[in-house]
């Protein structure tokens, strides 16, 4: 718990994060390493690895519900319990409606993991590097501001996470879709492979590759080293997994910082905002709430990152106001909390297969196969922009007939038949970043701990709608050539946020007037703060964006830490 | 001709839930054996859902429905996790079962016999949910008698063998013919 009686000397560091997730481990990491005294604030609970996984050793029917949630649960919790992985199994790392109101102005499924180690627990582990081709987009097709980044700046850094996270995958050798440091990639089923020969062959420059995932198939030393072992393909891994088998901030980053001695971790300590001092023009704390207590803490140190996930990272900044910058911390430009963007998952397309009915699959898999982004790649070449990947499943259909009663039955449930294949796909769009698309704060009401309420304003537009036809004619074309039967295609009209890609707000760009960070994901306006999580975010492209998350973390510490040893920081 | 079937077939399940059953106050109940917070239903019904679990999935010389308590999941699952108004509809559902009962067998689903319970099944077997109060009461009874029994204890560890630990993923593999269990 903070401790407002201890001076404030007790109460300063060398660095403070703000978030304990997937970005504000790495950027815990990095500090710690580099020998900085770091804090790390954390607005939920702390959970610690192995320790805290309640329901990780559970067999099915040892959950009351055998997974389901419970009406009254759904009923008070309508927005989480439209994500596919609030299940009685990991309800319990989410969190709930009335926990944590914030005001709709369009619907917005905000799904959030308040607690250490964030969202990391919860993740479905998909890690695609960005290709020039995304980075860059908004130059070519004339949205958003460019980047000021390009995909050389940030190679290594991507080899640099991917080597500690530990990285499945194949070398593909896509130019759309780069190569990483990979351990072997878990098996392909007979009809992805069948599948990815079929549109190399017939596609000019569209592929089905295995996806790559952050899951330990061949530990390393460095793994090893972090305590982790063998992913066990359990396939539980949203529960927290004992082996360590997939990368999360509290089996990886946390405990690797936590052993350098440097590390101060303060759960339950919610960052109110950023400290501003007009005679040095820099930041020089936060002021934190006590999560139970609220009680308000100052906390001090040369540089701040922020890592509370992209709403709540731009919600602290926009909280963050002086008279210096009345709209906000390092808000000149005036578009801090605009420029919002998320990705489409709306679209969907399912099929049958009759082939490879001598062979089935064996065992469980935490991933899948994966179509990387095949439409105005290298030209314009459609009426709308970017693209889309796709997820790319398929499985051998089992199931007990559960027709007729008495023996009859019973002699069924004991025998399994086995159908055809299934496959499956389902859209990854990137969505244009728009001013309108914005967050904004409402001053008048106020939560528990005195933030005020955030206000979400994010819909789909023409682009998107035509994203998914062209989803839906394509891949029905693909399936339809492939031989795949009885062809369902899906519009879930799913809101904005159930991607759980939420990006933007105060985005990267070399021009201090219309972006809110420099290339290294430093204020323009505030040398000393860094924001690297999804709020820095230019364009969204389609790739799974924690990885690109993770790398800018790593690049933006190394240079902070730059800077401050020549004393520019 | 499968219309005039089916609306014969509907003819049949209708029965008048109030006129079959004594009035509860004549009954001595005793409660049911697990806490239900949103579901009125006594260990009497508790009976005749255990006796439905039994006549669906039976005890051979394995483990029937009855004995992994698939039952007693049925009635946590319709408490918790069924939406208000179609708790309302399973119990008025559960009502016209016992008439039914009544009416075809002239004895309560307890006091008939195996056979006759078995006839009764398999008569609402033919009937769609949508078929009336009883054909709903019967449908989504069995699917979560199924379900309870297919992710108990014993079905996962005896019949069809759940792995928490699997430790292998392997993308094609022959297909083994596969003897047959008996259950
Ligand atoms: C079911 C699911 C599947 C997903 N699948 C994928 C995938 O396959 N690939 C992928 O790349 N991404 C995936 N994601 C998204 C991924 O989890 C996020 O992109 C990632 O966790 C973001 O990292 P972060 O550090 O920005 O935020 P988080 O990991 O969410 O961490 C933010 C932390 O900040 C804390 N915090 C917030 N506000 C404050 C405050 N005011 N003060 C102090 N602390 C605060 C939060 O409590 C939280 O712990 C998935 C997410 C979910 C839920
Ligand atoms: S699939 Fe791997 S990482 Fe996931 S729970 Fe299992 S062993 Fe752990």
């Amino acid at each position: 718990m903070a401790n407002i009686n201890t001076g404030a000397q007790d109460r300063t560091f060398d660095a403070i994060v703000i978030g304990s997730g997937i970005s504000g481990g790495w950027a815990a990491k990095e500090f710690t390493e580099k020998g900085l005294k770091t804090l790390v604030l954390e607005r939920g609970r702390d959970v610690k690895h192995l320790k805290d996984y309640p329901t990780t050793n559970m067999y099915p029917w040892e959950f009351k519900h055998r997974g389901q949630i419970p009406e009254a649960i759904k009923e008070e919790a309508p927005v989480v319990s439209r994500c596919y992985a609030f299940k009685e199994d990991a309800m319990h790392f989410f969190v709930k409606d009335k926990e944590h109101p914030y005001e709709q102005d369009k619907p917005f499924d905000w799904i959030r993991g308040y607690q250490v180690g964030g969202k990391s627990l919860l993740w479905a582990r998909q890690t695609q590097r960005w290709s020039d081709y995304d980075f860059e987009g908004p130059a070519r097709d004339g949205f958003a501001v460019d980047w000021p980044i390009r995909y050389a700046d940030i190679a290594p850094w991507y080899s640099y996470v991917e080597k500690f996270v530990g990285i499945s995958g194949n070398k593909d050798g896509l130019d759309n879709l780069p190569d990483g440091e990979f351990l072997p990639a878990m098996e392909m089923t007979a009809v992805e492979k069948y599948f990815q020969g079929f549109v190399s062959k017939n596609y000019k420059d569209r592929n089905v590759i295995y996806g790559r995932c952050a899951h330990l198939s061949e530990p390393q030393p460095i793994h090893i080293e972090q305590g982790r072992v063998k992913c066990q393909k359990r396939n539980l891994c949203q529960r927290g997994c004992p082996f360590g088998g997939y990368f999360s901030s509290n089996s990886s980053t946390l405990p690797w910082a936590e052993k350098t001695g440097n590390l101060t971790l303060r759960p339950d300590a919610v960052v109110h905002s950023i400290i501003y001092d007009e005679q040095k023009g820099k930041a020089t704390g936060v002021r934190v709430v006590d999560a139970k207590t609220k009680e308000t803490t100052e906390y001090y140190a040369r540089v701040i990152f922020v890592n509370a996930a992209a709403i709540n990272s731009n919600l602290i900044l926009l909280n963050s106001t002086s008279s210096r910058f009345p709209q906000g911390l390092g808000n000149d430009s005036g578009v801090l909390g605009k420029y919002f963007a998320f990705h489409n998952y709306r679209a969907t397309i399912y099929a049958d297969y009759d082939g490879f009915m001598d062979v089935t699959t064996e065992g469980r898999r935490p991933t899948s196969a994966y179509i990387p982004r095949f439409r105005n790649v290298k030209k314009q070449e459609t009426d709308f922009l970017r693209g889309y990947a796709a997820g790319f499943d398929t499985g051998r259909r089992k199931w007990n007939s559960q027709d007729g009663v008495g023996t009859s039955l019973k002699d069924q449930l004991f025998n399994e038949e086995m159908g055809n294949w299934y496959v499956g796909s389902h859209m990854m769009g990137e969505t244009i970043p728009k001013e309108i698309s914005q967050l904004t704060l409402d001053k008048a009401k106020k939560d528990e701990w005195g933030m005020p309420v955030i206000h979400i304003n994010l819909g789909y537009d023409d682009n998107d709608e035509k994203m998914i036809k062209d989803f839906h004619e394509q891949m029905t074309e693909m399936y339809t050539k492939a031989g795949f039967t009885n062809i369902r295609t899906g519009d879930s009209k799913q809101a904005p946020g159930l991607d759980i890609h939420e990006m933007g707000g105060a985005r990267m760009g070399k021009d201090p007037k219309t972006s809110v960070l420099n290339k290294w994901n430093q204020m323009h306006d505030v040398k000393n703060v860094f924001v690297t999580d999804g709020a820095c975010m230019t364009s969204t492209s389609t790739q799974n964006p924690s990885l690109t998350y993770m790398a800018l973390t790593a690049r933006a510490v190394d240079y902070a830490v730059g800077q401050m040893k020549r004393g520019d920081l | 001709m499968l219309v005039n079937r089916r609306t014969a077939l509907k003819q049949v399940l209708v029965v008048s839930a109030g006129l079959a059953l004594l009035p509860s106050c004549l009954r001595k109940t005793t409660p049911a054996s697990i806490t239900l917070k949103n579901i009125a239903v006594d260990g009497e019904g508790e009976n005749m859902l255990a006796l439905l679990a039994d006549t669906l999935i039976p005890t051979t010389s394995t483990p029937g429905a009855k004995d992994v308590k698939a039952h007693l999941f049925a009635l946590t699952m319709v408490d918790d996790c069924f939406k208000k108004d179609d708790q309302q509809k399973w119990l008025t559902g559960m009502k016209a079962f016992s008439a039914l009962s009544e009416k075809n067998n002239g004895k309560s689903f307890g006091d008939s016999t195996p056979e006759a319970r078995k006839t009764l099944l398999e008569l609402l077997e033919k009937s769609k949910p949508e078929d009336g109060e009883a054909a709903y009461f019967y449908h989504a009874t069995k699917r979560l008698i199924v379900q309870g029994y297919t992710n108990s204890e014993y079905y996962l560890t005896k019949v069809q063998v759940y792995e928490l630990v699997p430790g292998r993923f392997y993308g094609s593999v022959p297909v083994k013919p596969a003897g047959r269990k008996t259950a």
